[in-house]
């Protein structure tokens, strides 16, 4: 009797996802545990892992959007037939029938060839990989040898940018078709826009958090710890400092919760990402930085899990890194606040009535007023200040 | 698990099959007194006697043709041709007649003969006495061809070809004779048809044999040391291809590399490209690489001769070119 393979839930909240690809052919011998099809859901693009061992029998569903616990797939011993139900988008398939006459292959989503440039060298796989995601090969640069396309290529495209052969013709209007994590970024910040909220912005000196940061570097050399790691700790102990900072607002009730989840805003190249290091009031820096440089390095690869996103009670977003002085960040529902962060600056600063140059660095927190009122977050801003100026006090 | 070398593995597959069956005798030429001109079979006319350790004329042509006669009478001969460049003279009997009898007679004959024979480079032979021509015979329906790389795989091999009611031209390396490695206490059958992987890997396959096997598998733990997983796989029989084995290796790898010691061009290498190519075309993700003998006779001088023939640095060039980093 095979096994039936189903979407599988991966989230709180999740309705449906889309499968860009499959990693096994039909045919092919799977073992449980190995990752079977790559799955984009609204959160993250993951691998999903086979729930059985045996043969790939038969890939009901090869790619697009799935409801939670439709069979996509069916795993069994070699030769055995399955029972197939037919994807959604075709209903003259009756239910139940056997695989071999009645399912259909999707139709092959063609791949423009550029008509100037002649035929584009690709290896096979390539073309396959391509082929089955609906990428166009000639929006791909290739890195094997004489610039032919290889999977590598279709798997991580280097920017279009960088192909001279093909420039974008100035003037033209392109369209992409969104990707689920854009729909999703569109959706929640629209959703958090319609929130009353209000934007209280401090300056704090970073002359002491930047000696502990030099000082851990020199101490844990391989850690490498970050201002992003130090101000994720400084919130996580303001954040338990503070309860009524750490909520949730609902319809019916105001959500409060016993840890601190920092969300930490990452441009992934797909898009903005927040991956949360949860607990956070529990770690130690270099904890911190640890769990940091994991989440960061996997969201850059795409290869976030959808618990590594969800949890989250509070978001740094910190854009000092590109120079910004300071900014206002959106909500990030449902949490109830996120601090923006900007680069730090030295500045003349009267320090008893002399002029010190002094590194400041200029926060600003956006709270949700339906769970949080204006002193609370003052309070809580103060509290980060004070940390941030006099570390040891977060201890 | 006692341990072997090629050249006894070989032997004891040949006297415990006479021990235990009368119709199995050995014939060739110089194989009695003197062993054999690699003393595979010395010691084994003391043991079996001249009825069944039988020197011959030097007449390739008149030996293979006694022992296809004597096969189609119900024994099960092995002979020996000393040197495969002397298959040539023995071809008419082997390609005409043992690939043929079979068939013409409408299953009414079987033809249970092997026909042993080594050769290959490494101590300067010159070029009528080193040659790899086992592609000839896969070319000819009707014969089964084996080429076994290691002291375990020859003498399971040479066992099943003894019992296999099929000619089989069976290939020996004659640099391969000193090598040892354990073999089962007891002789277990290793299937026709079916390779060996010796090593698993993730991103190229290599597809060797005979030395070539032995070379690869030096090449692959240079290229790990590079970064590159090389899964290595030994066909072990040229025909029947065990082309399952390598068609799934290639998908989970992408890309392939054969080798073997002969010329590349119309060499075996090529066969196993072209099904490759076309039972794995979507999953190749860059050109089969063939690694072989350059297209030239075997040179005499022993620079020269290592300059034809191909090394392990040969195949880690070629599996570094499949990955883009030659």
């Amino acid at each position: 009797m095979a096994t039936e393979v189903k979407l599988p839930r991966l989230g709180q909240g999740m309705e449906s996802g889309t499968i860009v690809r499959w990693l096994k052919s039909e045919g092919e011998q799977v073992a449980k545990g190995e990752p079977l099809y790559e799955l984009d859901t609204d959160k993250v693009t993951q691998e999903v892992e086979a729930e059985a061992s045996g043969v790939l029998l038969k890939i009901a569903i090869p790619e697009g959007e799935v409801e939670v616990g439709k069979t996509i797939a069916f795993i069994g011993k070699e030769g055995e037939t399955v029972a197939v139900e037919a994807p959604a988008p075709q209903p003259k398939v009756s239910d139940t029938e056997t695989v071999s006459d009645t399912v259909q292959e999707p139709e092959p989503k063609r791949v423009s060839e550029p008509t100037t440039n002649g035929r584009i060298k690709a290896s096979p796989l390539a073309r396959r990989l391509a082929r089955e995601r609906g990428i166009d090969l000639a929006s791909l640069r290739g890195s094997g040898p004489e610039g032919r396309i290889v999977a590598q290529d279709v798997e991580t495209p280097a920017p279009a940018a960088a192909r001279p052969a093909a420039p974008v013709p100035t003037g033209e209007v392109t369209s992409q078709p969104l990707s689920n994590i854009r729909k999703t970024i569109a959706r929640r910040l629209t959703e958090a826009w319609t929130v009353p909220a209000f934007m209280l912005t401090v300056s704090a000196d970073m002359t002491r958090a930047n000696e502990l940061v030099a000082r851990r570097r020199e101490l844990e050399p391989d850690v490498r710890v970050t201002v992003t790691d130090v101000l994720t700790r400084v919130c996580a102990q303001a954040l338990v400092r503070h309860r009524g900072m750490n909520v949730q607002y609902t319809e019916d009730a105001l959500l409060s919760f016993p840890n601190a989840n920092v969300g930490i805003a990452v441009a992934a190249p797909q898009g903005l990402v927040v991956p949360v290091v949860h607990n956070a009031e529990q770690l130690s820096l270099s904890q911190i930085a640890q769990a940091r440089g994991d989440l960061v390095g996997r969201a850059r690869d795409a290869k976030l899990r959808a618990e590594d996103l969800e949890g989250g009670t509070f978001t740094i977003s910190n854009l000092g890194m590109f120079d910004v002085d300071q900014f206002v960040a959106v909500l990030n529902p449902p949490q109830a606040s996120i601090l923006a962060v900007g680069a730090t600056r030295d500045q003349v600063v009267p320090v008893d009535g002399d002029l010190h140059v002094v590194p400041m660095m200029t926060m600003t927190l956006t709270c949700d007023h339906r769970a949080v009122d204006g002193a609370t977050g003052a309070e809580f801003l103060k509290t980060i200040k004070t940390f941030l100026e006099d570390p040891g006090l977060a201890l | 698990m006692p341990e072997l070398s090629y050249r006894e593995a070989v032997r004891d597959a040949l006297a415990t099959a006479m021990r235990q069956d009368d119709g199995v005798f050995i014939m060739g030429e110089d194989i009695a007194e003197m062993g054999g001109s690699m003393g595979v079979t010395s010691g084994m006319l003391e043991e079996f006697g001249r009825e069944r350790v039988r020197n011959t004329p030097i007449s390739e042509m008149a030996l293979a043709g006694a022992a296809i006669g004597a096969a189609l009478q119900g024994m099960r001969p092995v002979a020996e041709i000393m040197y495969e460049d002397f298959m040539t003279l023995a071809a008419e009997q082997v390609v005409n007649q043992a690939a043929k009898l079979r068939y013409m007679s409408g299953g009414q004959l079987t033809v249970p003969v092997v026909f042993r024979t080594q050769g290959g480079a490494g101590w300067s032979p010159g070029a009528q006495h080193a040659q790899q021509l086992e592609a000839w015979f896969v070319h000819i329906p009707g014969l089964k061809v084996v080429f076994a790389s290691t002291p375990e795989d020859v003498r399971g091999l040479l066992w099943s070809a003894i019992y296999d009611d099929n000619p089989v031209v069976f290939f020996e390396h004659r640099t391969l004779y000193g090598i040892k490695g354990n073999v089962p206490e007891k002789i277990e059958p290793i299937p026709i048809g079916k390779a060996r992987v010796h090593r698993e890997g993730e991103d190229v396959t290599v597809i060797a044999t005979g030395r070539l096997v032995h070379e690869s598998l030096a090449a692959a733990e240079e290229a790990e040391k590079q970064g590159v997983s090389v899964e290595v796989v030994d066909p072990r029989t040229l025909q029947p291809l065990d082309e399952e084995t390598l068609v799934t290796s290639v998908k989970k790898t992408n890309r392939a590399v054969v080798a073997h010691e002969a010329v590349t061009r119309m060499g075996f290498g090529a066969e196993v490209a072209s099904v490759l190519q076309y039972q794995a075309f979507d999953w190749l993700d860059a050109p089969i690489e063939r690694v072989g003998a350059k297209f030239s006779p075997l040179p005499f001088a022993p620079v020269m001769e290592q300059f034809v023939v191909p090394h392990a640095d040969d195949v880690l060039q070629a599996i570094l070119r499949t990955v883009n980093k030659a």
